[in-house]
């Protein structure tokens, strides 16, 4: 009973953190619900939100124009009414090509990495052995040394494994850049757990192996939850892998197809901002639907981090 | 915890989880060994030779591209550029958002719809961030010179990312728009964690707001408010996507970062040990900060949670 409750009340206290409507005793604010006060604090929070949707208000209105009134008026909000940007981007600007190769390095990355990081996250948390804290190190430099410091000399090597302009290629290295801080994320997970779960399954006779996979793993949907959708938005948001590690386009994705466009044909503005939406859609809808868990998962990654 | 359980359980149980140990951690370390590691060494190898991405056998140039780094103005330029970006770019989101998180602790309703709003920028693409803020500076059609003619102001219309001056402050307001949203949700955490009765008592002892937020609500909140330091900060280093995709560098080489230059004389001019000399370079000096902070925030929390 205990040790089931541990890991429900730090789920609680990470859900309460990101939900505004809890924990904090809102009964000490001075003023009422209507009061002056209140009423000047949304009028300045409204405009700032106004601030900063514009440049998404923007992309929308500049999308649904009809292509004649682009040319005209690019900006004007909201001046006329036509898909035919949309259509234009997802069968002549190939955008329908980089959403398929979006999902196509996005999913299996993004599932590499959970798994990956699971495995390792339980065995540095709660599996000793000899010589483990130096690889823990060196999972965890990954954190502190950004990207480009290697992108270089990963191009060559990918290049001498065959790699290079492949899909597996470019999957490996989005899941290689994403396992650090999973690792790192779960480890902490699988360390909040208490000891009296392992050690009583134990005596009850189970496997090292049955206690990984049927005690503990349970335990921390959350967190597993929160870290798909992060790698998920990281990867699908990678621009560097892509335009580095497939450089012909038979595979690229939104991110990188999106800046060829753009030094393409830079006057097509319609079918640019409508491929703009169609990038950035999928991001806003999942963000939106699972905004809980993608802030939790910001917040418990970083104070955890 | 993993000390305690090595010393208390006997020596079957510790055997069957070194074995499942090195089984799991198997997959993380041959992803890190080759993706990470490799390519890692490969770097130092790289800045000590004088590669340009054909000859197999490059000719050993020792501290060559060090020194080439140390003479190149061009580098020094980028470095200042790097560091405008990040003291404008770590200051501006800390204190906006620090401003705006106190603002949605004392709102009453509808917190989580802002909050939601205030964070969607951090979530999307460099690449469209970009794009988008581009038509935003635009010299003829864009949103801001429209905006400043319909007020009145304009003379102070002009093609922002055009103009040496200005361009490197254009693309960092448009990071500052996409990163405060962090910031805010972070420090709105951090906030909901603080002892309101200390914050009720300063009051009662006649503490004005600024002494409250200064005294009682900041001390309690530094933790988070170094990590955020330590992100943004380490952040600015290695900054690529939104430059890259804005001005490329440009105009004139006024937006030219450490990142950028690098991509350039690696992937454009085939100075590949040069390029990746100057990579190193980010490295070199974000470690060392990202260090620190990180030793300071951690005894911070132990203070925190001793007191």
């Amino acid at each position: 009973m205990m040790t089931a409750t541990a890991p429900a009340e730090r789920d609680r206290r990470i859900t309460e953190l990101a939900d505004p409507e809890s924990g904090h005793d809102r009964s000490r604010i001075p003023g009422g619900r209507r009061s002056p006060a209140q009423v000047a604090l949304h009028v300045l929070l409204a405009g700032m939100a106004v601030f900063v949707l514009m440049p998404v208000i923007l992309v929308v209105s500049t999308t649904l124009k009809t292509p004649a009134d682009v040319r005209v008026n690019p900006f004007g909000l909201f001046s006329s009414f036509s898909l035919q940007n949309i259509i234009d981007a997802w069968t002549v600007g190939r955008f329908s090509d980089y959403v398929l190769n979006s999902f196509l390095l996005t999913v299996p990355s993004t599932a590499i990495v959970v798994v990956v990081s699971v495995m390792a996250g339980y065995t540095f948390a709660r599996l000793p052995f000899r010589g483990r804290t130096v690889l823990f190190y060196l999972v965890v430099l990954g954190l502190l040394v950004p990207f480009f410091t290697y992108m270089i000399p990963l191009y060559f090597q990918l290049r001498g494994m065959g790699l290079l302009d492949t899909l597996p290629g470019a999957i490996l290295v989005l899941a290689s850049t994403g396992t650090s801080f999973g690792t790192f994320f779960m480890r902490a997970f699988f360390s909040d757990l208490p000891q009296e779960l392992e050690q009583s399954a134990r005596v009850d006779g189970a496997s090292e192996v049955q206690i990984f996979t049927r005690i503990m793993l349970p335990l921390v949907g959350s967190g597993i939850g929160a870290l798909t959708v992060f790698t998920f938005l990281a990867n699908w948001n990678n621009f560097l892998i892509p335009l580095l590690y497939l450089p012909s386009g038979d595979f690229r994705p939104l991110t990188a197809g999106l800046y060829m466009f753009t030094s393409g044909r830079s006057l097509d503005i319609g079918p640019l901002a409508a491929g703009t939406l169609i990038t950035i859609l999928p991001i806003i809808v999942l963000f939106v639907v699972l905004q809980r868990q993608v802030t939790q998962g910001f917040i418990s990654g970083a104070v955890k981090g | 915890m993993s000390t305690a359980s090595r010393s208390l359980a006997p020596t079957v149980t510790r055997r069957a989880q070194a074995r499942l140990g090195i089984v799991l951690v198997l997959p993380v370390m041959i992803v890190t060994a080759l993706f990470f590691l490799f390519p890692l060494g490969n770097a130092v190898y790289y800045s000590l030779v004088d590669f340009d991405g054909l000859n197999p056998n490059p000719p050993f140039v020792g501290l060559g591209n060090f020194i080439r780094m140390v003479e190149d103005p061009a580098v020094w330029h980028a470095l200042g550029n790097n560091l405008i970006w990040i003291l404008v770019g770590t200051a501006a989101p800390m204190v906006v958002g620090l401003l705006v998180a106190m603002l949605l602790w004392t709102v009453r309703r509808g917190g989580a719809i802002y909050r939601v709003i205030f964070f969607l920028p951090y979530v999307l693409p460099g690449v469209a961030i970009g794009i988008v803020w581009g038509w935003i500076y635009d010299p003829v059609n864009g949103l801001l010179n429209q905006f400043l003619r319909s007020i009145g102001l304009g003379a102070w219309a002009t093609g922002w990312l055009g103009e040496p001056d200005l361009a490197l402050y254009a693309v960092l307001l448009t990071a500052i728009w996409a990163g405060t949203g962090f910031a805010i949700v972070i420090f709105l955490s951090a906030l909901r964690n603080v002892d309101t009765e200390l914050v009720d008592a300063a009051r009662i002892d006649g503490a004005n707001s600024a002494q409250r937020l200064w005294f009682i609500i900041l001390p309690q909140i530094m933790p988070v408010f170094l990590m955020v330091l330590t992100l943004t900060l380490v952040g600015g280093f290695s900054v690529f996507d939104i430059i890259f995709v804005m001005t490329a560098g440009g105009p004139a080489n006024a937006t030219e970062v450490l990142g950028t230059y690098a991509y350039d004389q690696a992937f454009v001019l085939n100075n590949i040990g040069y390029g990746t000399t100057l990579a190193l370079l980010i490295t070199i000096l974000s470690v060392p900060i990202a260090v620190l902070l990180n030793r300071l925030q951690r005894r911070l929390s132990l203070q925190g949670t001793g007191a």
